[in-house]
């Protein structure tokens, strides 16, 4: 493990940029809002900014993207195509440890199942992940419950934390590695080390309470889920609250649903989208003659939290689909944010209580 | 293969034992088009370039998902046998995609991605009678299969077909069936929803045919695939008799996008339809907990 002066930091990331397109949080002056986005100045880093209401997956599977450009010549019947992968080499450079998870939750997903996604795998093998532990857990947090935060411990190539005097950084990857050799940072400290692990500490003690109570605040839940228990009130009563805007699936660092269409541009060139979707839209599985097999809202929201919160999903991607931003809660107008929805069911479970 | 995306060992994919064009589409030509029934055209394909055509095998059951170039995709049952059948798909025209491939003619190009899917479970059912059971263009899919065991005839007891249309104008794959009916060792029964004039046939619906092809039960599977109620009573009728829920085997049809388990829109209860299906035992389709 190293140890890098804030100087340093903002030189690596200067370095970086000669190579790579640099993204990292940045808040916007005007508003105060916070971006995760690419950096046309590494000035404008800022390492200690809030969580970015969008998640990084943007960056590896946008809103839309283009996968496939063709053109078809219906009078020669000819047909000439070329897939579209992005071509400069990505830094992420401060990602918090949840949107960290969240980008090995596709991983495993896009990447670790029968099929290989493509397009996903072109984008993924050109990033460098650097992470940056968390000093100030937000209010809708719980990434203790998930195994998400506030630290990272897998899936970075270079981990920050931010010390008394700089910052600690460790490598977990090769490409990480060859960045400490040819740089030769300096080696960090016992106390330093430890200082660390005091940091971290310190942050898991600011989370609420029912943050804290981690193990009983949601895998109670996920059991309650996994065998079916839960009441088909409590369902409908979830159900009945949503909207259906979409918002949490887009805000989601893990909800991955995709549609794929072909459009034609002005110029008689045809392009093959794929956009993200939601599985929470009334017509998300309808079929040819209109005919719709999940109908029901209850249904549908069934599915999402079965797939962030249940343990077949949970071990075929090797930790739970939800990695405790809380973004769902900002945004849903429903008041049915992953947290919210553990609350229901854990009343459900206890009688009334949290 | 050229679309091979690599991750697998070439030719050696873990869903069909070879490697399937996943990602983006491989370019077909459209040899021929035949009218099948009102709505139903069958086109003859063959991959432009021969390499992938050579690895380009199948398994019956399973699906492409086929491109409209300009219009888009769509998921298509493969009906020929996995051995010496042309490479052919049948497709009715509903919507915006499959409207604009009937547009199309001799000459102009596909895109193909696949085969997909688990397939029938041919190894299981060696030495089993087979009774298909389809009602109107759920032969599409069906028709891979009964080729495929009739090309094995020896490896099966009795090999009936039960199959329903609405109308004589209805019938799919006459041509096959014509020959189905000559096939001494392949029992047919066909009828029509209503009386017409100059048919000589069965009329009623295909469930009806059950009592009819005196159906065997013991050491016995049915593959059914038709419109969900034509599904439904055929399976009442087939377990009133005691066949197991094992033995009844039907493929299930979901909106598609990806065809490798990643869009997550074919999925039904624990299971999507692209990766885990379509090929279904009603003992699954029952527990799945969602409409057919
Ligand atoms: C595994 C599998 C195998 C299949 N095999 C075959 C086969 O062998 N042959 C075959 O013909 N078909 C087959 N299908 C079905 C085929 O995939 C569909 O018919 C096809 O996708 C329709 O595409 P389309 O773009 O033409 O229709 P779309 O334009 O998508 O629409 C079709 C119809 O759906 C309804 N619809 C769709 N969207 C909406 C909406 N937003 N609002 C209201 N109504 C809507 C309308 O009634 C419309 O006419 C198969 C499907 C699967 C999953
Ligand atoms: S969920 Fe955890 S890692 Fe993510 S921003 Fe909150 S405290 Fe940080
Ligand atoms: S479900 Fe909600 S809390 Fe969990 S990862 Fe997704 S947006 Fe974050
Ligand atoms: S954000 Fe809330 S209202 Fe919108 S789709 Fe999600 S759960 Fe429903
Ligand atoms: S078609 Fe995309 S998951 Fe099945």
């Amino acid at each position: 493990m190293y140890i890098l002066s804030s100087h340093e930091i903002k030189q690596l990331a200067q370095e970086l940029q000669a190579s790579h397109e640099v993204y990292g949080p940045q808040v916007d002056p005007q508003t105060q809002q916070v971006f995760f986005d690419q950096l046309t100045d590494v000035a404008a880093l800022n390492l200690e900014a809030p969580i970015p209401s969008m998640p990084v997956k943007e960056i590896l599977f946008p809103q839309m993207e283009r996968i496939l450009k063709y053109r078809y010549d219906s009078e020669a019947q000819s047909v000439t195509m070329s897939k579209q992968y992005f071509e400069k080499p990505k830094v992420l450079f401060g990602l918090r440890p949840c949107d960290l998870s969240g980008i090995l939750v596709l991983d495993r997903f896009f990447l670790g199942q029968e099929f290989v996604d493509d397009v996903y795998l072109a984008h993924r093998r050109q990033c460098l992940l650097i992470s940056n532990t968390c000093l100030n857990p937000f209010p809708q947090c719980f990434c203790v419950c998930t195994h998400s935060g506030p630290d990272a411990d897998e899936g970075f190539d270079l981990d920050l934390t931010k010390l008394q005097d700089g910052y600690l950084v460790k490598v977990g990857s090769e490409k990480g590695q060859a960045l400490a050799d040819a740089h030769q940072w300096q080696l960090a400290s016992p106390a330093q080390l430890s200082e660390q692990k005091a940091v971290v500490d310190h942050c898991i003690d600011l989370f609420p309470e029912m943050a804290t109570d981690n193990k009983a605040w949601i895998s109670r839940v996920m059991n309650r889920i996994t065998t079916g228990f839960v009441k088909q009130e409590t369902w409908e009563y979830i159900g009945d609250q949503c909207l259906e805007c979409g918002a949490c699936s887009f805000v989601c660092p893990t909800c991955s649903c995709f549609n794929i269409e072909d459009t034609q541009t002005a110029c008689g060139e045809c392009e093959r989208l794929r956009m993200r979707d939601s599985c929470s839209f009334e017509g998300y599985a309808r079929m040819a003659g209109d005919h719709n097999p999940r109908q029901p809202v209850e249904d549908r929201r069934n599915k999402r939290f079965f797939c962030k919160l249940s343990y077949p999903q949970s071990k075929k991607y090797l930790r739970p689909g939800c990695v405790g931003c809380g973004r769902c809660q900002w945004v849903c107008p429903g008041d049915i944010g992953l947290p919210n929805v553990v609350q229901y069911i854990r009343r459900e479970i206890t009688g009334g209580q949290n | 293969m050229a679309n091979c995306h690599g991750n697998h060992e070439h030719g050696n994919c873990k869903t069909t034992g070879l490697c399937p064009i996943v990602t983006f589409p491989e370019v077909v030509n459209i040899d021929e088009i035949r009218d099948e029934i009102p709505e139903v055209k069958t086109f003859y394909l063959s991959f432009t370039n021969k390499d992938v055509e050579r690895e380009f095998r199948i398994k019956s059951g399973q699906f492409i998902m086929c491109t409209v170039f300009g219009a888009g995709e769509f998921a298509v049952s493969l009906p020929p046998s996995p051995e010496n059948d042309r490479f052919h798909i049948s497709v009715r025209a509903v919507g915006k995609v499959t409207n604009a491939l009937h547009a199309l003619k001799p000459g102009d190009k596909l895109g193909v991605r696949g085969p997909f899917g688990n397939g029938f479970p041919f190894e299981d059912i060696k030495g089993k009678n087979i009774i298909y059971v389809a009602g109107g263009i759920g032969l599409i899919p069906l028709r891979s299969s009964i080729v495929h065991a009739l090309q094995h005839r020896e490896d099966f007891g009795r090999i009936i077909l039960l199959y329903g249309a609405r109308s004589s104008q209805d019938l799919m794959y006459q041509p096959d069936i014509r020959e189905w009916q000559q096939n001494a060792g392949f029992e047919t029964f066909i009828t029509i929803d209503r009386p017409e004039e100059g048919w000589t046939g069965e009329v009623g619906y295909v469930n009806q045919l059950i009592e009819k092809a005196k159906v065997p039960v013991d050491n016995s599977v049915a593959f059914v695939c038709g419109p969900p109620v034509m599904f439904n009573s055929v399976i009442g009728e087939f377990l009133k008799r005691g066949m197991s829920e094992d033995a009844i085997i039907s493929t299930l049809e979901r909106l598609m996008k990806c065809g490798i388990g990643k869009c997550q829109h074919c999925a039904v209860g624990r299971t999507l339809v692209c990766t885990d299906g379509p090929v279904y035992t009603y003992r699954q389709i029952k527990t799945l907990g969602e409409q057919i």
